[in-house]
């Protein structure tokens, strides 16, 4: 043990007294710093606008006079996703999902964005994030520093000497690999501030905690990867080319391929084409709004018995709002079929990509990294989901104040005078029926299990290298 | 096992890439002798060192240290042995303490600082240069360092690579002496070299390396030195591959 320790500590000493080594971790500590900072500011400034606007818009739904209550169904609500915490880290599908959604009767609108696009993003390269440093640069500062652990030491001759005096290659891989990987947990210095400071935002410990060690995996991979090229290749011009080739696979190459491929594999159905089906399946569930509409005429039977009266205008409560209420509950019915069908065919697609982890340590960080950050596409589902439930719940809920706050009468005759007018409203302290949005992010348990698949990717990763790393030592020559 | 032979190869034979490069060579090494393989390049010589450090599989014949077979207890060999590359091989971030603490620990040899300095005063290393990184050494000086370092080391045998390649005459004069001095202070040293002159100098006895094969040996007379002009005239008719020299 003391010999490994010896060894590390020479590693560190001679990238102390590089001044390439220096340069490159002094670039890269800027770059890093500066990314952080600024992806920090930006997504903090976009929760508070995003907090802000949900307020407003809610101040704004609940200041609304006295109405007729259908008008509100479609006079709407807006909500907006806020970031998560550990979002300042890395903001995953942020960039390319919606985060607002406009809640109205008889529709689920989109968050603004094709969700194809979303579910087969893999990072690219036009917004510099913190994570997207370290799944891609950070490997690179790794290669800058390792590549040279053995190949140097061939090159310069010392590694026979140190082998004849009776050192084994074991001890002294193990010693190299030792000084990578502190450097490796040093990289992280910046990724465990933020995670810290998404704890004081309300971040759980697990996730934070977990989102360190996943980074912490993929760096260690990839100081395996560097130090096992560099004991197996002789020349140094190979080992970096050797590694540079890997390097522009892993992190830029294979998830590139990898998207094209889970595109094909699990291709996703076109939204016109969709759409259009689902406004066929609509139109054959009847109109809300038309009491003589053939389709409700055995609710309106039914009612009438209930009853026991002749007439519609007879009912203690409106019919109309009963309908709206009842048609609004079959046409979610459809719609909810139609998103849970979209959103598995997108979860089918990433799991697609997902499994090319196995091939390339960057995808399966970077899927982790998102789950974790929640900032996935689990996470972009929830908030389709909970913006329905709260669709679904202010718009029945005005749905009920029509058919029980307002008369058929009034109702039907709403538009003959201005008094009728005036009597078709009902109180706006009806409004009430909408709660508050706050988007609520998957528990950190939760969260740890969805990125379980690729931390198993990542540790078999570090395991395979580690085997190969020991096989390697056995046959290292001068 | 207690034997007078330090260093032994017996009928040994080192294929590499497939092609033979020794080819059956034996001979033996004594205690306090200085024995140098000569030969010319491609001869095999390196590739003899690197065998008795366990760097190369045999295939054919065994080599020994102090009468253990290399292949049976490589860790015991590689104890007793020092071995010294060509072009002497250490760090060029560190200066010539730092390189002796280094390989010591690595060795797990205690000493203290002042070891260090008898031995780097034993090789006449410049006290002012001791502190410098050895990126700004000579060959010479950096050969120093080494040879200190088999010093502190303390081990019985040195194998030492084309020792005098590169290095100015008063450096090989240097090395020379301290060569014989080591041997005189009961080391075992095989070199290799093609440098006759150098090796008629320091060694006792002089094994000609040709193309694989032991073509002759020569020892010097009790008080007295190899005759160069006959090994460099041996060495000469055995590269033209006019005679074998017996």
């Amino acid at each position: 043990m003391t010999a490994v320790l010896t060894i590390a500590k020479d590693e560190w000493r001679f990238w102390l007294r590089s001044k390439l080594a220096l340069a490159v971790v002094a670039v890269f500590a800027l770059v890093l710093v500066a990314v952080s900072l600024l992806t920090g500011l930006r997504m903090h400034a976009e929760a508070h606008a995003r907090a802000g606007h949900q307020a407003d818009s809610e101040e704004t739904f609940l200041a609304q006079p006295d109405r007729h209550p259908h008008r509100m169904v479609h006079y709407g609500h807006y909500v907006f996703r806020s970031p998560a915490p550990l979002a300042m880290f890395d903001p995953g599908l942020d960039s390319v999902t919606g985060q607002a959604m406009f809640l109205e009767g008889h529709r689920q609108n989109s968050a603004t964005f094709s969700a194809a696009a979303a579910s087969a993003d893999a990072g690219g390269l036009t917004w510099l994030t913190p994570a997207l440093v370290y799944q891609v640069f950070a490997p690179l500062l790794i290669i800058v520093l390792g590549h040279g652990a053995v190949v140097r030491e061939r090159e310069s001759r010392a590694l026979a000497p140190l082998l004849a005096q009776g050192l084994s290659g074991r001890t002294l891989l193990a010693g190299k690999a030792l000084a990578l990987s502190l450097f490796a947990a040093l990289l992280l210095t910046p990724l465990v501030v933020s995670a810290a400071v998404s704890l004081g935002s309300g971040e759980s410990l697990l996730a934070a905690a977990s989102l360190v060690g996943v980074y912490l995996l993929y760096l260690l991979v990839w100081a395996g990867l560097t130090l096992l090229v560099s004991s197996a290749l002789e020349k140094r011009a190979t080992v970096i080319a050797g590694l540079a080739a890997s390097w522009l696979a892993i992190t830029l190459v294979l998830p590139a391929v990898a998207v094209n491929v889970s595109s094909r594999a699990a291709p996703l159905a076109g939204k016109i084409e969709t759409d259009l089906t689902m406004l066929t399946e609509e139109r054959d569930l009847g109109d809300g709004h038309d009491v003589d509409d053939s389709v409700y005429d055995k609710l309106q039977a039914e009612l009438l018995e209930e009853y026991g009266v002749q007439r519609v205008k007879d009912l203690d409560i409106n019919i109309r709002g009963i309908l709206a209420e009842m048609a609004e509950a079959k046409l979610t019915n459809t719609l909810n079929v139609y998103a849970d069908r979209r959103m598995q065919a997108e979860r089918r697609q990433a799991r697609v990509l997902v499994q090319h982890g196995w091939l390339t340590p960057a995808l399966a960080v970077a899927t982790a990294s998102r789950a974790l950050s929640g900032t996935d596409l689990d996470h972009y589902h929830r908030f389709l989901q909970q913006a329905e439930a709260l669709r679904i719940d202010f718009v029945q809920g005005l749905n009920r104040a029509h058919a029980e706050e307002l008369t058929y009468i009034d109702d039907i005759n709403r538009n003959r005078d201005a008094a009728s007018w005036e009597r078709a409203r009902v109180d706006a302290a009806n409004w009430q029926v909408l709660d508050e949005f706050r988007f609520e992010t998957a528990s950190a348990g939760q969260r740890l299990s969805n990125a379980g698949s690729t931390i198993t990717m990542l540790m078999t990763w570090l395991v395979a290298l580690a085997i190969a790393l020991g096989w390697q030592s056995g046959r290292l020559r001068p | 096992m207690e034997t007078s032979s330090k260093l032994q190869a017996e009928s040994l034979k080192i294929h590499r890439s497939g092609k033979e490069v020794l080819s059956g060579i034996s001979f033996s090494v004594n205690s306090s002798e200085v024995y140098a393989l000569l030969g010319g390049n491609g001869a095999g010589k390196s590739t003899t060192l690197l065998s008795f450090l366990g760097f190369l599989t045999p295939s054919g014949g065994r080599v020994t240290v102090n009468g253990v077979s290399v292949a049976d207890n490589l860790q015991a060999a590689r104890k007793a042995i020092a071995y010294l590359p060509e072009s002497a091989s250490l760090y060029e971030h560190l200066d010539a303490y730092e390189n002796l603490r280094y390989f010591l620990e690595l060795a797990r040899v205690s000493f203290d600082d002042s070891a260090l300095d008898a031995a780097l005063d034993r090789v006449s290393l410049n006290p002012d240069a001791r502190a410098r990184r050895l990126k700004d050494y000579s060959k010479g000086m950096r050969q120093k360092v080494a040879i200190a370092l088999a010093i502190l080391r303390d081990t019985d045998i040195l194998l030492l690579d084309e020792p005098t390649s590169g290095l100015d005459p008063s450096a090989i004069d240097e090395f020379h002496d301290l060569a014989r001095n080591l041997a005189d202070s009961g080391k075992t040293l095989l070199m290799v070299t093609h440098d006759v002159y150098g090796a008629c100098q320091v060694a006792d006895r002089i094994g000609l390396l040709r193309r694989g094969q032991l073509v002759g040996e020569f020892s010097a007379p009790d008080g007295g030195r190899i005759e160069t002009d006959t090994v460099h005239r041996a060495f000469s008719d055995s590269e033209s591959g006019k005679a074998r020299v017996t």
